[in-house]
């Protein structure tokens, strides 16, 4: 996974500002979810985003279901996208498979 | 574990109802939490420049002839690099015609090169084919060209100096490079019966949306604005139209409008203001398109000041109180551009 094309981050004092100029949507989230967009940014998976966060929350049963919650939200907005194929196919922010 | 992701009431609302979707833009952009509790605004909108090449009946600035005043060189990149310190996300570039600025290009390298999203608000009369390839190496968040008509003659008596066929022709010439082309028409007494047919031209042409909403009685459309104001009967019409357009492209090609006035903008902002800023071309800031108000000078204070000054200022008693005659008396609007130190 990872950002689409117009996707801004910045983190404020108040949490993290996930801004996606072409719809002019923001999200604002807190530390955990601003974790998960590091792991987005980093090129992770879902698979490879929840193994990560369960290290920092044992025994949390619900990590699972909040992470992949948290990424269909974004995906849903089109704040990300996940890669198809090779690196240079993705789903843009205009909807489309380039 | 809790993971929050909140978003803004009016930004839900904007996913939700899709007439209204984009609409809300910079209601639904540009705030997030109080605008006071940001540490930089989120939006800059910067009018580059005031000279224009058309001298339309409607323009929100007042446009024509440059500022004597106007920030150099210097000035300019200063402005920018504190634009990418301070990790503002978004930029718009507006005029004037802000394809005559003579730094244009190399302003928008910087800012793109620095991976900040910039949208470009042009009459698109510069845009030919050698124009178009440059600015689809740039990658922006979307070029935007004004069309006031479906024809050249409603298009023409609007946008005084003005040539149809050259704006269309700019939107053939970015489609065709690949840039995120936007189509904004504002309705008014000439044009409104062209609404439809405009929406149908843009879907011909292969832009990526078309943006609307009622138009702004700010500057020369204030000045003008008995001779330009549609009346209710046309504006119901207008909405009526888009509702239908909506329904058409649904899918194929964003219709999308802001359907507050200005009075209602204003009235939204005294309670909410948003977490951007207004620069003018000669480094004024305004606090808001509508209101007199300066709230600080880039060519002697630094972004990061004037945005405490434009916290202060939406608190100042004085503003409150003149935002307040304004939406009782919306004639006040036509010294929107006589600018008053906050």
């Amino acid at each position: 996974m990872n950002f689409t094309e117009h996707v801004k981050i910045r983190n404020e004092k108040f949490g993290t500002v996930i801004f996606e100029t072409l719809s002019e949507k923001i999200f604002i989230t807190n530390e955990t979810g601003a974790r998960i967009l590091e792991l987005i940014g980093q090129g992770r998976d879902l698979p490879q985003i929840v193994d990560e966060l369960r290290e920092g929350y044992l025994g949390d049963q619900k990590i699972e279901k909040d992470t992949t919650d948290f990424v269909n939200c974004l995906k849903e907005n089109n704040f990300i996208y996940r890669k198809v194929g090779n690196d240079n196919e993705y789903r843009s922010s205009h909807g489309k498979i380039n | 574990m809790n993971i929050e992701a909140r978003t803004e009431r009016s930004i839900n609302s904007a996913v939700e109802d899709n007439m209204a979707e984009g609409a809300r833009r910079l209601k639904t952009t540009i705030e997030g939490m109080r605008f006071e509790d940001y540490k930089a605004p989120l939006f800059v909108a910067w009018q580059i420049n005031s000279e224009c090449n058309l001298g339309c009946l409607h323009c929100c600035e007042e446009a024509g002839h440059s500022m004597p005043d106007e920030m150099n060189k210097e000035e300019v990149f200063d402005f920018l690099q504190q634009i990418v310190n301070l990790n503002i996300p978004y930029v718009a570039f507006s005029g004037g015609e802000p394809l005559l600025h003579p730094h244009f290009f190399e302003m928008c390298e910087f800012l793109r090169g620095n991976n900040v999203s910039l949208k470009v608000e042009t009459n698109g009369e510069f845009v030919n084919e050698r124009v178009a390839e440059k600015l689809a190496k740039l990658r922006f968040r979307s070029v935007q060209i004004s069309l006031d008509g479906a024809t050249d003659k409603t298009h023409e008596k609007l946008r005084l100096r003005g040539d149809w066929d050259k704006a269309v022709a700019a939107c053939r010439h970015l489609v065709k490079n690949g840039v995120n082309t936007e189509i904004v028409f504002v309705p008014t007494k000439f044009n409104i019966h062209e609404t439809g047919a405009l929406i149908d031209l843009a879907y011909s042409l292969g832009v990526y949306g078309v943006y609307t909403g009622k138009m702004m009685r700010i500057g020369r459309a204030a000045k003008n604005w008995d001779m330009l104001c549609p009346s209710d009967v046309e504006y119901e019409k207008f909405f009526a139209v888009l509702k239908e357009k909506i329904d058409l492209y649904r899918g194929k090609m964003k219709v999308y409008y802001y359907p507050y006035d200005v009075v209602e903008e204003l009235k939204y902002r005294l309670e909410s203001p948003s977490a951007s800023v207004l620069v003018l071309p000669n480094g004024k800031v305004k606090l808001i398109g509508p209101l007199p108000f300066i709230c600080g000078d880039l060519k002697k204070q630094s972004l990061a000041l004037v945005w405490e000054a434009y916290k202060k200022a939406w608190r100042n008693p004085d503003v409150i109180k003149f935002a307040k005659k304004v939406i009782a008396d919306p004639k006040l609007l036509a010294e929107s551009n006589t600018w008053k130190q906050v």
